[in-house]
């Protein structure tokens, strides 16, 4: 990918609280996409609240509403009074719903703040162009933001400076790595489809129960399309515990780079350490293969993390495989998940006997993340806090 | 082998036998006498009538020939209309006029297929509007839309829905709106049918309207009510995404409660199951039918699992299918209640009646477009036309105005008359029966359409079954992928749409009257819900804390939720049930 390109728009998109309808965004976000657009997807049934956390913490150029079900003037009247809550009132809002927006309530809804309604037969490469021409404007260093403003708009900066994961001397924040070293970095890594981003959202929702005072951010990487730059950050979307007032995530997608991890990502790290406002963070690479090392685990770099989890699915294709998997070197915990699979039972015990082979007191977890309540997910929780407060 | 690949073998089967009995009847000439002496005989005794022009006509139309491999090929391949395998009519004589009813055999059922899907703003409105509908009705039939809070399974004090309140379909909160919602009808009437469009939440709903009925016309009423319930909870998980609770459970709180009413509602269609959703989000004509009778089936195994008796709770299955305007669905009525009827009785050895697909259409909402609207008039009844060629056994037509509104008074009665003028104005279903069934362009796309269905089943089964291949996504990006290919071709123009990529004339957007909720009433509805709460406060408390211990417990949730909707609003019900059994995670 060309590094000199300029960093690309990000726009959050978002179906209203009780409308599924979601089709016609899905169609939106890949089109943007396909145009060089990092669009976060927070999915359906989203509620203003979420909407404007969400565009606050991923400090977006724009959010995009398509709401089908009705009710679109009260709907998008509270996502812009939550965006005044957040300290996100400066971002623009745009929306459709087929049919359903009319002329008329287009006008109450931008006197009240909306910035665009696109209607019914707008063809969809003009909404493309027509984002992409509006809402390009760079994000400035805002002075005077404050609490997750603050840190968004810090990591935008980081993931728009040239600063590179391997040269931490560039990273734009090294005055900021002084103050507090208390929050604990959780990297959690393993191959695509494996249930890292769901597992990761059930770890979150036994950190809230089990502490309520305490605050998590999660760092989830994606990849960014080679061709076109574009990126659909999905993750918050399946990550439904993850959607809350307690919790700071931030969607980066890897512009280019091959580690597994955003470039932005130490300097990110160090962003939220220093900001004294969380006090665990889990740090979710791409999907990874068999070289992969996103944390740095090996070799003379810092580690960029306090613990690390590998997750596998059942399916890695045969005892052999485990021995290229270097990963299975290097991680403190590994966890087996989608357990309930046939293929989990010879799965757990090769691998055992790979980590065994370690002698490194590596722990092997079972799991069924997307079982609530899981007890493997509890031992693991258990397990990772553990190492936590022992650090 | 699971049941979707014994599907696929014993329709290819009956396939097989269809031919062997065309040879056979073309080969060995005792078979073929017998067969044309039975063939004349159901001739012989199919009644006259006549036009009102003066034609003759037979009230059951047949092939007009007497060769025998062709005789074999109609009667195993598609059968009369009411006989195995079912191909051209579920009954019968589905819509034909009752003038000859002195003489009609007493026992054969006739359709009244109108069904005018409403809902708004709340229960006394809906009410209302139940009331406008039915007044040209012989029966009453009901057929309700819920707003977004309800369909959530949400207060309307939840934060942030007060815009949603009554949009789209009616408000129901608690048990007393439900009691407003059919006031005034007599629910105990054995021709009363009530249809209830609603998923996740359908428990509790369904609870809701037994405790209404109930308060209403005393505790024997339970065995008489009569009405259909959506709960597909498989499609909401593959196309309308309105879930509230993880797959497994809410499937269970499903069993609960179709086990509940197979027990106990012996009237009750306690699921709908549905490919309009799945249409509407993208699917093609083809996969809608694929992913609607897989899901059926895999509803089947389900409750064999549990150990209900297909006999039993095979008769109260119910469909639903979207018609649109692609030429699929001039057979896709036919060909799902042709491969159901084998399935059920070829792998579940379900006796006849539990064979039979009854079949609800609606035409399609993605069809109509905004620009230019009065053509979704027209739009909708040639879908109209082509749900009855399919024999539906109830239909509900679009108004033209759904684009941007809830249905205005005004399009809503168009497209109810759309649906008299087709059925008792034109004679094309009211004298004859079967005008168009055999005929080569339904044969073609019939055969076509089902070999295309049995080769999804095929890849749903190599996939290893309905839930895993929806843990895989298998069906939402099918979809996906359809409503893709579908937007591409509207762009491109390969697709025309009148009025909109095609003699699209520079007409600005219609601003046509709205139905809309307004705020006030929005906001009585969150007070009433606010005095029902306060009122049974205490009583709440202990029925949500029995009806978490009976989830927890594994006992049957439905028949808890009868007595806990006494003095619990919905949203309580979902937040306690949520807590012990979680929320849903949206794929994506």
């Amino acid at each position: 990918m060309n590094a000199r390109r300029k960093p690309p728009l990000r726009i959050l998109t978002a179906v209203p609280i009780c409308d599924g309808h979601d089709s016609p965004i899905i169609t939106i976000n890949l089109e943007l996409a396909r145009h060089g657009v990092e669009v976060i997807y927070l999915g359906y049934n989203c509620p203003a609240s979420a909407i404007a956390r969400a565009a606050v913490q991923e400090d977006v150029h724009a959010i995009g509403i398509s709401s089908y079900n009705g009710g679109h003037i009260a709907f998008f009247d509270e996502v812009v009074g939550c965006l005044h809550k957040y300290g996100g009132q400066r971002i623009p809002l745009f929306g459709g719903g087929g049919g359903t927006i009319t002329p008329q309530d287009e006008a109450v809804m931008k006197r009240r703040g909306v910035d665009r309604i696109f209607f019914a037969g707008t063809p969809l490469q003009e909404i493309v162009s027509t984002v992409i021409k509006h809402y390009s404007r760079p994000l400035n260093r805002q002075r005077g933001l404050h609490g997750d403003r603050k840190m968004a708009r810090a990591i935008t900066v980081a993931e728009s400076s040239k600063s590179e994961l391997r040269s931490p001397k560039q990273a734009p924040n090294r005055k900021l790595q002084i103050v507090n070293r208390k929050s604990f970095v959780a990297g959690v890594t393993g191959p695509g489809g494996a249930g890292k981003s769901t597992l990761i959202d059930e770890l979150v929702r036994r950190y809230l129960q089990q502490h309520p005072q305490g605050r998590v951010a999660v760092l989830a990487n994606d990849p960014s399309h080679p061709d076109s730059g574009g990126a659909i950050l999905g993750d918050r979307a399946s990550m439904i515990y993850a959607q809350h007032d307690r919790v700071f995530m931030r969607s980066l997608a890897t512009r280019g780079h091959l580690s597994g991890l955003s470039s932005a990502t130490r300097a990110a790290l160090e962003i939220l350490k220093s900001s004294g406002e969380v006090d665990f963070i889990f740090v979710e690479s791409v999907g990874i293969g068999q070289e992969s090392d996103p944390f740095q685990l090996f070799g003379r770099r810092r580690r960029l993390v306090d613990a690390s989890l590998l997750v596998m699915s059942p399916y890695y294709g045969g005892r052999i495989q485990l021995q290229k998997i270097g990963l299975l070197n290097g991680a403190d915990f590994v966890a087996i998940n989608k357990c309930d699979q046939p293929a989990a039972k010879t799965a757990k015990a090769e691998i055992a006997e790979r980590l065994e082979a370690n002698q490194r007191g590596q722990k092997l977890f079972g799991t069924i993340a997307a079982r609530h309540g899981d007890p493997g997910v509890d031992a693991l929780y258990a397990a990772i806090e553990e190492k936590a407060n022992r650090q | 082998m699971s049941s979707l690949s014994q599907v696929v073998e014993s329709v290819g089967n009956y396939n097989r036998f269809v031919s062997q009995q065309m040879t056979r009847a073309r080969t060995q000439r005792k078979f073929a006498r017998s067969l044309v002496q039975r063939w004349h005989k159901i001739k012989a005794q199919i009644e006259t009538t006549e036009s009102p022009t003066g034609t003759a006509l037979p009230r059951l139309a047949l092939p007009q020939t007497d060769e025998p491999g062709e005789v074999a090929r109609y009667l195993f391949g598609e059968g009369l209309p009411g006989e195995f395998p079912f191909a051209n009519a579920a009954y019968r004589e589905m819509y034909l006029s009752s003038d000859k009813s002195e003489i009609r055999n007493p026992k054969s059922e006739i359709e009244e297929p109108t069904r005018l899907f409403a809902g708004l703003g709340l229960a006394e409105d809906t009410n209302a509007r139940f009331h406008y509908l039915s007044k040209h009705q012989k029966s009453v039939r009901l057929s309700t839309a819920f707003d977004g809070p309800t369909l959530y399974g949400l207060d309307s004090d939840y934060e942030g829905v007060l815009g949603k309140v009554g949009e789209g379909g009616v408000a129901v909160d608690t048990v007393e709106d439900m009691e407003r919602l059919y006031a005034g009808f007599d629910l105990t009437d054995k021709n009363s049918s009530v249809s209830m469009t609603i998923n996740a939440p359908a428990p509790a709903i369904l609870a809701m309207y037994v405790a209404a009925a109930k308060r209403r016309f005393g505790p024997r009423v339970v065995e008489q009510l009569r009405g259909t319930i959506q709960a597909d909870i498989l499609k909401e998980v593959q196309a309308q995404n309105e879930m509230i609770f993880p797959v497994e459970a809410a499937l269970r709180f499903l069993t609960d409660m179709a086990e509940y009413t197979t027990q106990h509602m012996p009237r009750w269609y306690p699921i709908s199951i549905s490919g309009y959703h799945i249409a509407e989000a993208g699917a093609t004509p083809v996969q809608q039918a694929a992913f609607t009778l897989s899901n059926g089936f895999a509803y089947v195994d389900m409750f064999k699992t549990r150990g209900m008796d297909v006999n039993q709770f095979g008769p109260r299955l119910s469909f639903f299918l979207d018609s649109g305007l692609d030429i699929e669905y001039l057979v896709l009525g036919r060909v799902c209640r042709r491969i159901w009827a084998i399935g059920m009785r070829d792998v579940f050895k379900a006796d006849p009646r539990a064979q039979l697909l009854k079949l609800h259409t609606q035409t399609s909402g993605r069809s109509l477009i905004a620009a230019e609207f009065k053509n979704n008039l027209t739009r909708t009844a040639v879908e109209l036309m082509m749900a009855y060629i399919n024999s539906t056994n109830s239909c509900h037509s679009n108004s033209a105005d759904e684009p941007f509104t809830t249905p205005t008074e005004e399009y809503v009665r168009l497209a109810s008359h759309a649906q008299s003028i087709i059925l008792e104005e034109t004679g094309l279903f009211k004298q004859m029966m079967n005008v168009f069934g055999g005929s080569p362009g339904l044969q073609i796309l019939e055969r076509q359409v089902e070999q295309q269905i049995l080769d999804v089943f095929t890849e749903i089964e190599q996939l290893g079954g309905v839930l895993p291949a929806m843990e895989q996504r298998y069906q939402r990006s099918q979809i996906q992928q359809a409503a893709h290919t579908y937007e591409k071709q509207i762009n491109s123009g390969h697709r025309p749409v009148i009025g909109l990529n095609k003699y699209a004339s520079e007409e600005t957007m219609p601003s046509p009257k709205l139905e809309r909720t307004l705020p006030v009433k929005q906001k009585a509805q969150v007070a009433r819900l606010h005095a029902f709460k306060k009122k049974h406060a205490k009583k709440a408390a202990v029925a949500l804390q029995r009806l978490e211990n009976v989830c927890r417990s594994g006992g049957n949730v439905f028949a808890e939720l009868l007595n806990a909707v006494e003095v619990c609003s919905l949203g309580q019900i979902t937040t306690a049930l949520q807590g012990c059994v979680g929320r849903f995670r949206p794929m994506v």
